[in-house]
């Protein structure tokens, strides 16, 4: 009770206040005067709005199936004991510990497109040097490509949900003669994939924020809005522009877009999560 | 474990929850009193916020400032609040006005005032200004004061009147064998010295030296559309739309776009990406570098090399572009008169004399910018006289409530045509279209006033 409580005041009553603020003109210096779905109608016409909306959609589709892949994979191949498998573990989990702004600027170097490490092994390598950040056609998937290396939530969430297996139905599998392959396929998918679902509604969610440190610090949305994504744009709009309106039915939009998002994703998993929900 | 027995269990170690319970609301309350700037800390004196934006250089000026007001008298004390970038500022600024305590005294540029002088954000100064026994009218420059004036009233007392000049380095011109830059120099010299300084040093295809640094923004354009004969907008006083598509501008922007495109003079934008031009300039990889005052204090911490100013080149005629910020009170100040006798010490020729001397501000007090304090020859500039020399050519960006939005529209734009992803016509056709928007969104009521062109233009 005491944390419903909590979290009622301090996220659930201002999420609400500002969703009413998208039904105002608000630029904090006055009172927030009703427009309606003014705001709507105005951010529809921005082509910043569509950029934005179309940049979270894509790093969302690129990097919750690729980042649970990963996970995935990881979990797997550590879960089982062999000499050192702690430092490895510890290592899947240490980028995911480091602060947003360290690991932006750490990025911001590397892939620099002159100077950066990666294009120096590239071109050393005589391989194409992509110009990264620079290029509209590559600068999204950098922060694709820097979501894959924090992935330690959910490798250390697939870890536990492999040792929960019991070892016993590997043991009657092998017994029957089945191969590794058909062990993964009829029992560890089917017994992980309430973690798995757990962890794709988890991360769908946490994309839509996850870009916004890094595009802040790394791009600021350039180049021409192809890093543009939806929390920069409601930061910008309220805090460049003292548009909080505005910034409050960019929010609500994405709110929205989240849900449809999670309804979509709860059909796919329908009849396939925690046995206590079917 | 039951509730009840929780309950036992805590009393038996002195937990009670009622106290901790007291105690928190007791800490929340004192912590939000503790928010609550009254204006007085110490009995007899008042307490004046003051937020600032600036580099280390700066932020010693405003120290130095604030000590010298506190050493004059003591009943007024300075809590000086910096936030390093200016971006930043203004984002703290918002924040600030949102949680309903912005700083007392408030520093803003003149494109973001009438924003906030329009909602009521900040105090109206012609009553202090009037009244003030040591700032005087006839001291200011006019067309600055005009600059922060909005409905005749005047809402912010200028800091400084600074403009776009030509930052060059000298010892790559030397080792060009190029003279210095001529106060009369016009496009083609502009152009063709900024080919003689783009060098590939080492001949390994790639240009380490360039001519030139700029960046791709309507505020950097729009002296050089002046300058053609252009207009930015259909009526300074009340601007319904851009006239970037007429003539003289189209002429001035492709001009401005060559530099890149067609002369390569200036950084593309992968070579940008990479490090960008203000930084290659600092490191002696680029000759010239265009900005406003703001520079200097970290120019000034070049060691490598010797370099100085030159006005813009001209056209058919001169023109500069104002960069200006003034000191203002918030409108929900409860101190005002400690905070307006603190402006009235930053702009006296005393105070202007200390920011000055940081470098950063061309002095908005004409006695002060004609004196040593700004124009000793000891510290760079050597020609900062340049800056007071562009002051009757110069002309201010409409203020417009909406003009940070149409400013930030076609510079995005603009980019893109700079870099050479579009085609100039392209760029400057959606930047009249998306700004369109802006300007009837606002509506004509946004209008504030714009500051008429110096006279003789």
């Amino acid at each position: 009770m005491p944390f419903l409580g909590g979290a009622l005041l301090l996220v659930g009553v201002p999420a609400l206040l500002s969703f009413a603020l998208a039904f105002t003109r608000y630029d904090a210096l006055g009172p927030p005067q009703w427009v309606g779905l003014a705001n709507f109608t105005e951010a529809l016409r921005d082509i910043r709005l569509g950029a934005a909306i179309h940049n979270s959609v894509y790093f969302i589709a690129l990097a919750v199936p690729l980042r649970l892949v990963g996970a995935l994979l990881l979990a797997l191949l550590l879960n089982r004991p062999f000499r050192g498998v702690g430092a490895c573990r510890a290592a899947v989990y240490l980028p995911t510990v480091i602060p947003d702004a360290a690991y932006a600027l750490i990025w911001l170097w590397i892939f620099n497109p002159v100077f950066g490490p990666l294009n120096l092994v590239l071109g050393a390598l005589r391989l194409p040097t992509p110009t990264w950040l620079a290029d509209p056609a590559t600068a999204k998937l950098v922060f694709v490509g820097m979501s894959l290396f924090q992935i330690g939530e959910g490798f250390v969430i697939l870890l536990a949900g492999l040792k929960s297996i019991p070892r016993e139905y590997y043991e009657a599998a092998h017994v029957a003669g089945g191969s590794r392959w058909q062990a993964f396929l009829c029992i560890t998918a089917p017994l992980l994939w309430p973690w798995l679902a757990l962890l794709t509604f988890r991360d769908v969610i946490h994309s839509f924020q996850y870009t916004f440190t890094h595009a802040f610090l790394m791009t600021g949305g350039d180049p021409y809005y192809s890093t543009l994504f939806m929390p920069l744009l409601v930061y910008e709009e309220a805090f460049d522009r003292f548009r909080f309106g505005v910034g409050s039915a960019v929010m609500l939009l994405m709110f929205l877009l989240t849900a449809v998002m999670i309804a979509a994703l709860y059909r796919v998993f329908r009849g396939r999560g925690y046995a206590d929900a079917a | 474990m039951t509730h009840s027995s929780a309950r036992q269990r805590g009393a038996q170690i002195g937990f009670r929850p009622r106290a901790v319970g007291l105690a928190l609301v007791m800490t929340i309350l004192g912590a939000l009193l503790a928010g609550c700037n009254t204006g007085r800390s110490v009995p007899g004196t008042t307490r004046v916020s003051f937020m600032v934006f600036g580099d280390p250089a700066e932020l010693a000026a405003y120290r130095k400032l604030v000590a010298a007001f506190e050493a004059k008298q003591s009943e007024v004390r300075i809590q000086l609040i910096h936030i390093p970038s200016q971006k930043e500022y203004r984002r703290r600024l918002a924040a600030d006005f949102t949680g309903g305590a912005p700083a007392d005294v408030l520093l803003s540029n003149y494109l973001r005032f009438s924003d906030l002088a329009s909602r009521g954000g900040v105090e109206i100064l012609t009553p202090y200004f009037v009244r003030s026994t040591v700032l005087r009218e006839e001291e200011f420059n006019p067309l600055v004061l005009k600059a922060f004036t909005w409905r005749n009233r005047l809402y912010g007392i200028p800091q400084n009147v600074s403009s776009l000049v030509v930052y060059y380095n000298k010892a790559l011109f030397d080792a060009a064998g190029l003279p210095y830059p001529e106060d009369d120099w016009n496009w083609n010299d502009f152009v063709r010295t900024a080919r003689a300084l783009t060098r590939d040093v080492d001949s390994d295809g790639r240009t380490d030296q360039y001519g030139l640094g700029v960046e791709p923004t309507l505020t950097r354009l729009a002296p050089f559309i002046w300058q053609n004969g252009g207009e930015l907008v259909d009526n300074r006083l009340e601007p319904t739309r851009l006239r970037l598509l007429e003539a003289p501008a189209v002429e001035a922007a492709q001009w401005f776009v060559d530099l890149q495109v067609r002369h390569g003079v200036v950084p593309n934008r992968v070579e940008e990406r990479a490090e960008e031009s203000e930084a290659r300039f600092l490191n002696g990889r680029t000759a010239m570098f265009l900005n406003s005052r703001r520079g200097v204090p970290t120019y000034r911490e070049i060691r490598g090399f010797d370099w100085d100013v030159a006005p813009l080149p001209r056209a058919k005629e001169r023109a500069g572009i104002l960069h200006s910020d003034a000191y203002f009170i918030a409108r929900s100040s409860r101190v005002k008169d400690a905070a307006w006798r603190f402006i009235e010490y930053a702009c006296s020729r005393e105070g202007q004399e200390i920011i000055a001397a940081s470098g950063r501000t061309v002095p908005s007090n004409m006695t002060v910018a004609a004196s040593a304090a700004f124009l000793d020859p000891e510290r760079k500039p050597q020609n900062s006289r340049v800056f007071l020399d562009t002051v009757p050519v110069m002309r201010a960006a409409p203020q417009h409530a909406g003009w940070v939005d149409i400013e930030e529209i076609a510079s995005d734009e603009l980019e893109r045509a700079f870099y050479g992803e579009v085609e100039l016509a392209e760029a400057l056709r959606r930047t009249v279209e998306r700004t369109q928007n802006v300007f009837n969104e606002y509506g004509p009521g946004a209008v504030s006033v714009a500051v008429p062109p110096a006279p003789g233009h």
